[in-house]
């Protein structure tokens, strides 16, 4: 293997390093604007995503594709322990973090062009896009976790990177902590996993997975590497730090972590157990994971990941309920939208996998979204409570249409996104048939309840009176009683550009889903029955 | 064949986005896209066996029906599939004329007019595609995209307390159509369809046991039944039809309840013969609470606009009745009631309306003798409450008496209780007229205005209507019984 073959494959991630190496070059010779980084940085997501794209198979993209067709979506030989391999699902997950990534770096374009730090926060955000990349690929325990490392290293920093401010300090401070508590929990997991299998390669421990059965080191395994992903995706009891990292942190980098990295250790589970670890019932068919074919590794372990789901959208929402600032509000509303994508993986079908996927999706749009609003809105001078932001949606139609979009999709409102993945998570969990569709009802009960906090923001934006005089209208050009301000006025380009692109999106998708819909079901079909 | 459904609903989606962006002149883009509208029905009337000039062969089951693939997965096939029958052709007819007749009754809406004028026309989009939709997901979007325009219509535009009634209105009916969501979810998972098409899942549905089918009938029950409303799901209704501006509280009243009747018809009653039957009893009893609480509740009020809306809960209880009995002249009452209903309430609405404009309040008891200082008004409020209490000739009678027709073949003496009912519903119609357009005058202001020529042409469109179809009831009647179900000759 020539190393032009070898490398070919990894060009997105190609361009990613290079974009990142330019950016702190730049830094170095003192280039700072951030219209130069950002639009490398712009460029570089936008490449490596339209790279990725076109590696899935996208005809009209076809001649930028660089992964052979012959090495996607295929079983290595018996015995080779590959340290990653190309699944069109871990494609897929490429490309949505690719998005999450692209809209980070459009939307900061707007930030005050001589602001200080700007090459620091762009290369460290593209530096941990490269670990996401690496992590949908994975197919070894040491190389996933470590691909995580790379994402979470950069992230502590991207946290702090302004330097000045306190609270994100403190916010990194704490992020680094639980951080390295996850490391070691989960580095512990797959040690001990390495002791039962005798190694931490997947495709390996799926052959051997059967013969060695469930003693207590597989059990002691999985359970520690379950608690050490549960705290990257904020499952509820680990969640605790997650609302303090996204208040504390600059608001695009809220949007980066609730929207991008913290969909890593979804992947992560999709892939430890669900993936190539599969053992496929005896019919050959999708079966239920790791669980529900002829092998099972208990039932317990699904009960656990279904209560682990349940609790983590019953808490989030019950604590979203109570908030008054609207980042922290966003903050407990995306961890109960986490353990909507649980209720996928405790399911396990390929159905439920496709809609968890699809929720991802989703939540990839509709919180990158929002917190990039908030971030719009405190910039205009707007204070974080949710009630500071009165009237804001008359005033700003365009901040107010798109913000209202996102809360109704994520709300589960029909003609968005967000109910086009929880319709279709449902109805597989109801498809799966069994107590299955118990969680359905949960996860329907919950977008119930969330409506509360949804509407009340709603309320606040477009029916209560606007305070006077309003902050919202700063940077345009009109009397306080003036007209609802339709010009970009004070958001910058950039950040109207991503905040419209994503509320187009959400309907759109919403309205006709079968594209990526289609997509997704393909992938997660393969990848539940790797090789079938 | 010419796809008309989805023709008229591309029109309405074409001009909604319309009326949003075209600032004060919203109101004139408005009316056009209604005008249209209402003669896109009209054609489909034409195509229709039953109306008069009709001619064409019916397509078996249901005239027009189009369907596209929409949603293609290994495990579920949702389409895009519409089409009408007789019962949703009468509907959308309501929906055209509501649409049209509230477009110039709000002539002279200044607040913001491209965002009224364009939530409305987007709340229309909504019930008529609830009324085409012959598919489940389909059905449940439009049904939730009813919702989102009249929050912000209630919340916006509305009265003193509107917040509150339009968080009220959102969360009670988004809960309801949660439940009602995994019921039709199951309903499909369940009975086996092939696909989400109302077709594949009428023909599964009927394998189902009753025992699951009246599990999977409760779920659907309780998603229409706060839509409808019935008691005890009712305690929205007089929040939001109060608070909301008039031209709201038309679409409501008109409009948004009859999804409920629909959707009961359509995707429970039809669908699930033995769950209903099992439930039947129990329909009996909430219809009946229903209509004596509606009723004596309205009698108290002193707000006239309360007192109609509590009227309409009434209605709705015999529409729910009609429905339960399970019988074709009482799914036929069904349908006539809910048409009446829709124009009559709607006609009441404006009124109270428009003599809160005129005169600054809607109490009963402030108000008096305002016949000699607005004799237009006056007619109008006249003529609906008169509709709503069953005069003959008006369009209240036909409904009411096929209604009472079906309970005493259906139950027997037990029609003698909305019969009963029927008198408080005359007295307090009575009493209200006597009270407020008769008498001295004691109006505050003293000297005012009657109605302005917009509001009046608005008025004036719908007892016109409620006059032609209580003459000639027949009208509607022959489209209605050409529907595919139960025992009608389109069968």
């Amino acid at each position: 293997m020539t190393f032009l073959s070898f490398a070919a494959p990894f060009l997105p991630e190609i361009v990613l390093l290079a974009g990142t190496l330019l950016v702190f070059l730049l830094d170095v010779l003192n280039v700072r604007r951030i219209e130069v980084v950002g639009g490398i940085s712009v460029g570089a997501t936008l490449a490596a995503l339209v790279l990725v794209i076109a590696d899935l198979g996208f005809s009209p993209l076809s001649f930028l594709s660089t992964i052979p067709a012959s090495q996607i979506d295929v079983l290595p030989a018996a015995g080779a322990a590959p340290l990653y391999s190309f699944t069109s699902f871990g494609l897929i997950f490429q490309g949505v973090f690719l998005l999450a990534a692209f809209f980070v770096c459009l939307a900061s374009t707007s930030r005050p062009s001589t602001e200080r730090g700007a090459p620091i926060f762009y290369g460290l955000l593209l530096l941990a896009t490269i670990g996401m990349l690496l992590v949908a690929i994975a197919s070894d325990l040491i190389f996933l976790l470590l691909a995580i490392e790379v994402t979470s290293i950069a992230s502590y920093l991207l946290v702090a990177y302004t330097r000045k401010d306190l609270r994100g300090l403190e916010a990194a401070m704490k992020f680094f902590v639980i951080g390295a508590l996850s490391t070691v929990l989960s580095f512990f997991g797959a040690s001990l996993l390495f002791g039962a299998y005798g190694t931490t390669n997947l495709y390996l421990i799926r052959a051997t997975a059967g013969a060695v059965g469930y003693p207590t080191l597989v059990l002691l395994g999985y359970g520690f590497l379950i608690a050490g992903l549960a705290f990257k995706v904020t499952l509820v009891p680990f969640h605790a730090w997650a609302v303090d990292v996204y208040d504390g942190a600059p608001d695009d980098v809220s949007a980066f972590l609730a929207g991008g990295t913290k969909k890593i250790g979804v992947f992560a589970f999709f892939l430890v157990f669900l993936g190539p670890v599969l053992v496929v019932g005896a019919s050959g068919q999708s079966g239920y994971g790791l669980f529900g074919g002829s092998v099972a590794l208990g039932p317990s372990f699904q009960v656990v990941l279904a209560v682990l789901a349940v609790l983590t959208m019953t808490v989030g929402n019950v604590l979203a309920l109570l908030q008054k600032e609207m980042k922290r509000m966003l903050a407990y509303s995306s961890i109960s939208q986490a353990g909507y994508m649980m209720i996928g993986i405790a399911i396990g079908s390929a159905p439920a996998l496709a809609g968890a996927t699809l929720q991802v999706f989703a939540h990839v749009l509709m919180k990158t979204g929002a917190f990039l609003v908030v971030g719009a809105v405190a910039a205009l001078g707007v204070g974080p409570l949710i009630t500071d932001w009165r009237g804001l949606g008359v005033r700003r139609p365009l901040l107010g249409t798109s913000f209202a979009l996102m809360l109704l999709s994520l709300a589960g409102v029909p003609l968005t996104i967000g109910f086009v993945s929880k319709f279709v998570l449902f109805s597989a969990a109801v498809d799966a048939q069994g107590w299955f569709i118990w969680l359905a009802v949960a996860g329907l009960l919950n977008s119930a309840l969330s409506v509360f906090y949804y509407a009340r923001v709603l309320k606040v934006m477009f029916f209560d009176a606007p305070p006077d005089p309003d902050p919202a209208l700063a940077g345009a050009v009109v009397g306080a009683a003036g007209p609802p301000v339709l010009a970009v006025g004070g958001l910058g380009y950039g950040r109207a550009a991503t905040i419209a692109l994503i509320a187009a999106l959400i309907v759109v998708v919403g309205i006709y889903p079968q594209p990526v819909l289609g997509a997704i079901q393909t992938a997660a079909y393969h990848f539940v029955n790797v090789g079938a | 064949m010419l796809p008309v459904i989805s023709i008229i609903l591309a029109t309405l989606a074409v001009g909604t986005v319309a009326t949003f962006l075209s600032g004060t002149k919203a109101r004139w883009v408005a009316l056009a896209v209604s005008a249209v509208f209402l003669a896109e029905v009209g054609f489909l009337f034409l195509g229709y066996p039953g109306w008069p000039g009709y001619s064409g062969a019916l397509v078996p089951g249901f005239a027009d029906s189009e369907t596209y693939t929409w949603i293609h997965l290994s495990w579920m096939h949702v389409n895009y599939a519409v089409g009408v029958d007789g019962i949703s052709l009468v509907l959308i007819l309501l929906t055209a004329i509501l649409q049209i007749a509230t477009v110039v009754y709000s002539w002279g809406e200044t607040r913001r007019p491209a965002g009224y004028f364009g939530l409305v026309m987007l709340t229309c989009f909504g019930c008529f595609g609830v009324f085409v939709a012959l598919d489940i997901l389909l059905f449940f979007l439009f049904w939730e995209a009813v919702l989102v325009p009249m929050f912000f219509i209630i919340g916006y535009w509305g009265g003193p307390n509107r917040r509150y009634a339009a968080v009220k209105f959102f969360v009670y009916t988004h809960v309801a159509s949660i439940v009602m969501l995994v019921g039709l979810l199951a309903l499909v998972f369940y009975s086996g369809a092939t696909s989400f098409d109302f077709s594949s899942v009428y023909a599964a549905a009927r394998t189902l046991s009753p025992v699951v089918q009246t599990f999977l009938f409760l779920a659907l029950f309780f998603g229409f039944a706060v839509k409808f409303p019935v008691v005890p799901f009712h305690t929205w209704l007089p929040d939001a039809h109060v608070e909301a501006p008039t031209g709201g509280s038309v679409l409501l009243a008109g409009l948004l309840l009859k999804l409920g009747g629909y959707g009961l018809i359509r995707w429970a009653v039809e669908v699930l013969p033995s769950g209903l039957h099992s439930v039947q009893p129990l329909l009996f009893v909430i219809a009946f609470i229903t209509i004596i609480w509606g009723s004596v509740l309205s009698l108290a009020q002193r707000d006239i606009k309360r007192m109609v809306a509590y009227s309409s809960i009434n209605h709705m209880g015999i529409v729910l009745l009609a429905i339960a009995l399970d019988s074709s002249l009482g799914l036929l009452a069904a349908v006539l009631l809910m048409f009446a209903h829709g124009i009559v309430s709607a006609l009441l609405f404006m009124a109270s309306g428009s003599l809160h404009h005129q005169y600054g309040t809607r109490d009963i008891s402030t108000l008096g003798g305002i016949t000699p200082s607005a004799p237009a008004l006056s007619t109008m409020i006249m003529a609906g409450s008169l509709a709503s209490l069953g005069l003959p000739a008006l369009i209240g009678f036909p409904a009411e008496f096929t209604a009472f027709l079906a309970t005493w073949n259906g139950l027997g003496y037990w029609v003698l209780i909305p019969l009963l009912v029927l008198v408080i519903t005359a007295a307090f119609y009575l009493w209200m007229m006597q009270r407020v357009l008769f008498g001295p005058p004691k109006a505050i202001p003293p000297v005012v205005h009657d109605v302005p020529w917009y509001e009046g042409v608005g008025m004036g469109l719908l007892v016109a209507l409620t006059v032609l179809f209580g003459i000639l009831p027949s009208l509607l009647v022959n489209v209605i019984v050409n529907s595919p179900i139960k025992g009608w000759p389109g069968t």
